[in-house]
């Protein structure tokens, strides 16, 4: 759905360039950059399913060790956030300046939260003696969640900047490139979460 | 976070710089800063890895004698300048690491990649030089850190520059704690300064590219680029993963590699092999596309079959990915896999012969000038077809059963290194010197630099073809012990000479290289009489490239056109008359 | 002159249901007592099938071009030959 911004807006292709992408720089280089995130997790949880196969002795029943309402809230939250950050991706669109502040307040603190919540979690399995040297299971459980976890939270502090600027008015209909691409990486590490907590905790 | 637009093509102004000196230098986010200071960097750790060899080989010649001046060297490294089995270990590892990671890697990469695109493709700058600025930054701690695990408790990482586990994920086999840490560590902050930067590349290929600019009419360097940098962007985050993995079986207990509690050491081996292969042609293309260049402006003719040169870079991008294991053939892995491994690996082999009769056509009838950069390219040839041909041998299983571990194998990778990769720098810093630093470099040193090099590397490198098919192990640390390698001690010595000579020789090259950033003759704009874009700028090029924006008007590679007096048609120069000769070249 | 009003946003509240029912779903399926390999597929099933709601519509890949959408999924098949390969060592 392309909403039309002005001629000559940052946001269309250069005119003085051959014709590459179709997009404007700052999401051309997000995806890319996101294509070598998919490598990454794609070598922890790729290593997860091998290291299963290998070994599926090593792993409990869902819900024997790990707390799966908890966690299922926590998905619920960061699925919200998405919903808030598209929301604020498309006031940034129509101009809509208070709206654009509201939803990304929204994001950073559902994100903050779900980052707590991790690190609450985090704090009980560690208090019950579930740590990363707990055989395969706590070493492939802490990896994944730990650098999903750390992604969230280099999200949630780009996403602060972003809302800051947003707070100095520095988003128009003309150009609210920040805002598109830092919400990219936010639903990407949502879609990596869903992955994550489909084959870490449920299955 | 501004885009980069090239100026407006009616506005001609005249390109001002008021930046401070730490803007323009230290903290610069001009490309060509940038590059020249991977080149720095890359250069001293070229010599830091070529260092460390020397003791490497001094021990291999002269097993337990000690090392001349040996004795600055602290007691757990050599006690009386005998180098101790641990650190003969830690060398083999650095050498390689140092050698892969930050002089090779980054020499082609960093310096070429950062240096060549934006000029060559008619762009003012990166699409993003904040980021290509941070991406150097990134690369110095993890250098400093690697160089740190020298002085540390336990000495440097000793698993080989493979890392394979579970010797690198225990210290209670190697000794080295903290050394193998600080090894993952700063492999990993690497892995972030490359990623980043073939963010950079690819997004700066696909957008930036001037009007005129097509795919088509890139030049191989630009081409062989880009196809890298989407192999660095997707190999490097596996290294990473891995690395992490490796990092916290050492650290945190964890037990991804070890095998006392499940862990799998065959997986460490083959998630570095899936990065490892896209690796070593990361190590490669980018020599590949610059000899291209190189040797089509030595030979005055177009580069023969640039289309097949094209889909030959991108079927050698493609086919590197499954190919991984056959490094792997000794390992116990599953044959059915080997056996695939190995068809896909004999496959790559046709892109890369392509690429060599290519080069060969277009040398063939062309008008040649062998200037120091055509010389290195033209042994660049050569010795890759060496290379390229003791890996065939390898690609088959039941061979390498025989040879992995071998010097075979040394002689291999140093064939394609070597004499591929870094002769393809030497011509690549020979020829682009002038551009970017406004001077000539000297061409009689150059000359004798490279007549030296070539017969003192061969030298070194080729009786280790020898000592492979002899049984010669890669790693060990006195093969006097062994009877059936006694016989092969005279060989061995001869390589050290050897290597010594070779390693005294680059002092040519430095020389040339320092003094004729200040003594050299003052370069033109085109020295070379080259058809590329970035000839058409001063040398050095001013910040922001160009007052206004290039048009681009012809293929690569337009020597002795007939169009054109000149037996060079650069890409940015409009002709008067089109040409409407029945006949006339096809596909503009 | 900025467009005020656009071409209307894709129905970003649907999505948002539409995932916390499938997530409601997966949750139930983990804890029926069928047999381990048809949960585990259908719980890849629902994985998915959220994962490709969140690309198409949050990340606008539906409506973007077919070139940035062919660079989105480039990695894929390479995970896959990796995961693929390394999993024939255990099961073959």
């Amino acid at each position: 759905m392309t909403h039309a911004v002005t001629e000559g807006s940052v946001m269309l292709p250069a005119a003085e360039a051959e014709q590459g992408a179709g997009v404007y720089n700052e999401k051309l280089g997000m995806w890319i950059f996101l294509l070598s995130e998919v490598m990454f997790f794609t070598a922890l949880i790729g290593s997860y399913i091998i290291l299963r196969f290998s070994n599926p002795a090593a792993w409990p029943a869902p819900g024997a060790v790990l707390n799966i309402p908890v966690t299922a809230v926590n998905t619920f939250l960061l699925i919200c956030s998405s919903v808030t950050m598209v929301k604020a991706f498309a006031n940034a669109q129509d101009g809509d300046q208070r709206m654009l502040r509201i939803w990304l307040v929204l994001t950073v603190l559902i994100g903050a939260s779900f980052v707590g919540i991790q690190a609450f979690e985090y704090n009980q399995l560690i208090g019950h003696g579930f740590l990363p040297s707990s055989g395969l299971y706590g070493s492939t459980f802490y990896t994944m969640t730990g650098f999903h976890g750390f992604h969230v939270t280099m999200g949630v502090l780009c996403m602060i900047y972003v809302t800051a600027k947003a707070f100095r008015g520095r988003y128009t209909p003309d150009d609210y490139r920040g805002v598109e691409v830092i919400g990219l990486y936010w639903h990407f590490v949502d879609l990596v979460w869903i992955i994550l907590f489909t084959i870490v905790y449920l299955i | 976070m501004a885009t980069i637009a090239p100026p407006v093509e009616h506005a001609g102004h005249p390109l001002v710089d008021d930046r401070s000196f730490i803007r323009k230098y230290i903290f610069s986010t001009d490309h060509k800063i940038i590059g020249i200071q991977f080149l720095l960097m890359s250069l001293l750790f070229l010599l830091v890895g070529g260092a460390l060899a020397m003791v490497m080989r001094w021990q291999l010649g002269y097993p337990g004698r000690p090392l001349p001046g040996g004795g600055v060297l602290p007691e757990t490294m050599a006690p009386g300048g005998v180098v101790l089995p641990e650190f003969y270990n830690s060398l083999v590892t650095m050498h390689g690491t140092f050698m892969v990671f930050f002089a090779i890697m980054p020499l082609l990469v960093g310096v070429f990649g950062n240096y060549l695109i934006p000029l060559k493709i008619g762009a003012p700058d990166m699409a993003f030089p904040r980021l290509n600025m941070a991406s150097f930054w990134t690369a110095v701690p993890a250098g400093i850190l690697m160089v740190a695990g020298f002085f540390v408790e336990g000495g440097h990482a000793s698993a080989g520059w493979t890392g394979y586990a579970p010797l690198s994920a225990d210290p209670e086999y190697t000794g080295v704690s903290a050394g193998q840490q600080l090894w993952c560590l700063s492999l990993i902050i690497l892995g972030l300064s490359s990623i980043l930067g073939a963010v950079n590349y690819i997004s700066t290929v696909i957008n930036l590219r001037a009007p005129g600019m097509t795919w088509f009419r890139l030049p191989l360097s630009i081409w062989s680029l880009f196809i890298t940098a989407i192999l660095v962007l997707l190999a490097m985050p596996i290294l990473s993963g891995a690395l992490i993995m490796l990092l916290f079986d050492q650290t945190l207990g964890t037990h991804f590699f070890l095998p006392a509690e499940g862990g799998q050491p065959i997986l460490w081996q083959h998630l570095f092999w899936f990065f490892g292969h896209p690796e070593v042609y990361i190590l490669i293309l980018p020599a590949m596309g610059m000899a291209s260049d190189v040797i089509a402006n030595g030979s005055r003719k177009p580069i023969f079959g640039y289309h097949s040169m094209v889909f030959a870079i991108m079927s050698i991008g493609f086919l590197g990915w499954i190919v991984w294991g056959h490094h792997m053939f000794q390992s116990g892995m599953n044959p059915t896999l080997a056996t695939s491994f190995m068809i896909s690996t004999m496959l790559i082999a046709v892109p890369s012969a392509i690429k060599v009769f290519n080069w060969l056509g277009t040398m063939w009838g062309g008008s040649i000038r062998l200037h120091v950069p055509m010389l290195h390219a033209t042994a660049f040839v050569a010795m890759f077809v060496i290379g390229g041909l003791s890996g065939v041998f390898m690609a088959s299983t039941p061979v390498d059963i025989y040879i992995h571990d071998t010097y075979f194998i040394v002689a291999h990778l140093h064939y394609v290194l070597f004499g591929g990769s870094l002769f393809a720098i030497f011509a690549a810093i020979t020829f682009w010197y002038p551009k970017m630093f406004g001077r000539m470099m000297s061409e009689r040193l150059g000359k004798i630099h490279f007549g030296l090099t070539f017969i003192f590397y061969n030298m070194v490198f080729f009786p280790m073809h020898q000592l492979g098919l002899h049984g010669h192990m890669r790693r060990i640390y006195d093969p006097s012990i062994y009877d059936f390698l006694k016989p092969l001690g005279g060989l061995n010595r001869f390589i050290t000479i050897s290597a010594f000579l070779l390693f005294a020789t680059q002092i040519l090259f430095m020389i040339n290289f320092i003094g004729s950033w200040f003594r050299g003759r003052k370069a033109s704009n085109n020295p070379w009489d080259d058809t590329g874009l970035e000839w058409t700028t001063p040398s050095p090029p001013p910040h922001g490239n160009w007052p206004v924006t290039p048009r681009v008007y012809h293929r690569p590679y337009e020597f002795s056109s007939p169009l054109v007096e000149e037996d060079f048609l650069p890409q940015d120069r409009e002709l008067d008359t089109p040409p409407a000769r029945a006949g006339s070249a096809p596909g503009h | 002159m900025a467009q005020a009003a656009h071409a209307k946003h894709p129905n970003y509240v649907g999505v948002f249901i539409g995932l916390a029912v499938l997530t409601g779903v997966e949750l139930m399926v983990a804890f029926l007592p069928w047999s381990k390999t048809t949960i585990i597929l259908l719980l890849i099933l629902l994985a998915v099938w959220k994962a490709l709601m969140v690309a198409l519509y949050f990340m606008h890949l539906r409506f973007e071009s077919n070139r940035l959408r062919i660079l989105a999924v480039a990695p894929l098949p390479l995970a896959a030959i990796m995961v693929v390969a390394v999993l024939t060592e255990y099961v073959w």
